[in-house]
């Protein structure tokens, strides 16, 4: 009876320790109870047997885990296993490796995670879809009679844009680089496009061409074929591989412009600007790249289109002398609130002391309004200059044309000026355009400055122009500026206005705002 | 994973190997031998008393040898264990510590002679 009761107990031990010695324990316990007898011996006994279970079952416990596992493995032969380490440290080649794995693995996530981070941004900001659709609606804007008159360089009036245009289309001859572009040398091209501004003029910007190329879509000299379309693409993607600055984005694109072809995508796109439109989305859904753009001209292009002649320099100094250098209007309007008409953002070479005697006509206003609801752009340079005046230090100002350099900084402060802390608006139209929209972004994404009226056309242009044969073109950004703000700027998309209001509205709101943020203080 | 360590040497250990140094014993007779040798202070139950032995044994103290049958008690054969060389130094390390430790008490006058 007590030696069941014991063999009982003795089911307590990890099965391990049963196994090797279950059988001598209760032969130990057979010769004890065999040799002490009487009550006091077996008490005694029990008690010794119970001290002793007491003590060893959590001990061998606590060591049996081994044991256990291993037995289990063993028992289950050709299934799963699991083998437990040693006290023994782990061998220095494993602790080598376990490093590399652990490195490999921190830069393979520190890595996808600034990939992942950029996309992300560039797809919420603005996708190529809605870009395309912004594109679509704006050209045809271009092309009506009221953007035409828009698009010459239109500060000045009539009899002005024809001096304008009439010497744009003089023979041509070099000159520097900093002149606005009149790269439209044909006699027949006398509409200076909006975008020949001298903000992108000196990259010969493809953007140029795109009012011209959408003027007449559909027209029969418009109509292209296979050869031509090879021709295209094969330039496009010589230049892509040559230019863009990510190698391997600019290889996955050429490759996917290829076989676009071969596929026979392209076959429908009979006329230039649809097929320039068609180049541009198959670019751009690889790399989200809103800078890039393949373009097309009714026009033959010039065989340079960086080359601008003095004779076009003369011309557009002359221009700017004529019309007060763009400055529409510079006046004091009720509550001292300064209002400054700019209808470009012209060479300072030219126009520096009108610019510098405007804003110190405007110095002593609480508040400043600039009209940017014809201004098509200008020089980088001389949007730096306006900006300067609004910071009492120098600010960070991004310039999608130009890698980050000490130019890219306003130089403030100006001395003598009294505007670093004046509220400031702007106001907006779809017309506001290029170098006007650099303008604005950076302001508004610095909270400088309240942009009312309407969201701006989206003419980033911030591509070098190559010319590709005689009607198409590609634009490719190579400049990789810091974007602060985020990966996208407003090319294709514009800048948003903080209060929506039609361009016409937009000087009374302003007004409005002013003197009521004025009545506040 | 612990192991079973044997530094510093458990008593039960100790005396197990104590057991074996005059003969080569199985379980019983080991723990027949260490009530003995401890005037019945110390009986080893069976759970303590094998899991010594195991010790023991993984460390290459004691050996064990071909099962045989105990002619005194005569119920089957019974695994015996045997003290090995390094088992047989360790007791004695073991022991000059203690006597090392004997000493020291002694010069503390907390012994009286005679039991030494």
């Amino acid at each position: 009876m007590s030696e069941k009761l014991y063999a009982f107990l003795l089911r307590l031990f990890p099965s391990r320790f049963r196994q090797s010695y279950g059988e001598d324990a209760l032969q130990l316990f057979r010769d004890r109870a065999r040799h002490e007898t009487g009550l006091p011996s077996r008490l005694r006994l029990w008690l010794d047997l119970l001290a002793d279970l007491a003590i060893s079952v959590p001990r061998e416990y606590f060591y049996a885990q081994p044991e256990l596992l291993s037995a289990s493995a063993g028992q289950t032969p050709g299934s799963p296993s699991f083998h437990v380490l040693d006290n023994d440290a782990p061998r220095p080649g494993a602790l080598v490796f376990g490093f590399a794995l652990s490195v490999a693995a921190l830069l393979t996530f520190s890595t996808l995670l600034n990939q992942g981070g950029q996309h992300r941004a560039l797809r919420a900001s603005a996708s190529p879809r809605q870009s395309f659709a912004s594109r679509a609606t704006r050209h045809p804007a271009s092309a009506s009679p009221q953007a035409a008159d828009d698009s010459s360089f239109s500060v000045a009036g009539e009899t002005s844009q024809q001096a304008f245009a009439s010497a744009s289309a003089s023979p041509a001859a070099t000159t520097n680089a900093e002149l606005p572009s009149m790269q439209n040398a044909q006699p027949t091209a006398v509409v200076v496009t909006p975008s020949t501004s001298p903000f992108f003029a000196a990259r010969g910007s493809l953007e140029n061409l795109q009012p011209d190329a959408s003027s007449k879509p559909g027209a029969t000299q418009d109509l292209i074929d296979a050869f031509e379309r090879h021709r295209v693409i094969t330039g496009a993607t010589a230049a892509l591989q040559q230019h863009y600055p990510d190698r391997e984005i600019a290889r996955k694109m050429a490759e996917s412009l290829i076989t676009h072809e071969r596929r026979g995508d392209d076959n429908a796109a009979a006329n230039g600007p649809i097929f320039a439109t068609l180049l541009t989305r198959q670019m751009r859904d690889i790399s989200n790249d809103l800078h890039l753009d393949v373009a097309y001209s009714g026009t033959p292009l010039p065989d340079n289109p960086d080359h601008r002649t003095p004779q076009a320099q003369a011309a557009y100094r002359d221009f700017l002398l004529q019309n007060n250098c763009t400055f529409a209007k510079v006046e004091l309007l009720p509550g001292n609130i300064g209002y400054l008409r700019l209808d470009s953002f012209p060479e300072l070479a030219t126009c520096r002391k009108t610019a510098v005697a405007a804003m110190h006509q405007l110095n002593r206003a609480n508040a400043l309004i600039f009209d940017l609801r014809d201004n098509r752009g200008g020089e980088p340079q001389t949007v730096s200059f306006f900006a300067s005046y609004l910071f009492d230090h120098p600010e960070y100002f991004y310039n999608p044309r130009e890698n980050t350099s000490s130019a890219s900084w306003t130089d403030s402060p100006v001395p003598g000026n009294l505007l670093a802390d004046k509220p400031v608006y702007i106001l907006t139209s779809s017309h506001t355009f290029s170098g006007a929209e650099q303008f604005c972004y950076d302001l508004k994404m610095l909270k400088r400055a309240t942009l009312i009226g309407e969201t701006t056309g989206g003419g980033a242009h911030a591509g070098v122009f190559h010319r590709l044969d005689d009607h198409f073109g590609i634009g490719i950004p190579e400049a990789t500026p810091i974007n602060p703000y985020s990966p996208a700027d407003w090319a294709e998309v514009g800048v948003r206005p903080d209060v929506k209001v039609p361009a016409a509205d937009a000087l009374a709101t302003a007004q409005k705002l002013a003197l009521a943020k004025l009545q506040q203080k | 994973m612990p192991k079973r360590k044997l530094d510093p040497l458990p008593s039960a250990a100790f005396q197990i190997l104590l057991a074996l140094a005059g003969e080569d014993l199985h379980g019983y007779g080991i723990m027949r031998q260490v009530a003995a040798q401890t005037e019945g202070r110390l009986r080893l139950g069976p759970g303590t008393l094998y899991s010594s032995i195991q010790t023991l044994l993984e460390a290459k103290l004691i050996e064990e040898l071909e099962p045989r049958e105990d002619a005194a008690l005569g119920t089957g054969r019974r695994r015996y264990y045997r003290l090995t060389t390094a088992g047989r130094k360790l007791a004695r390390a073991e022991a000059d510590r203690l006597a090392d430790l004997l000493r020291v008490a002694r010069t503390k006058k907390i012994l009286r002679g005679e039991y030494v």
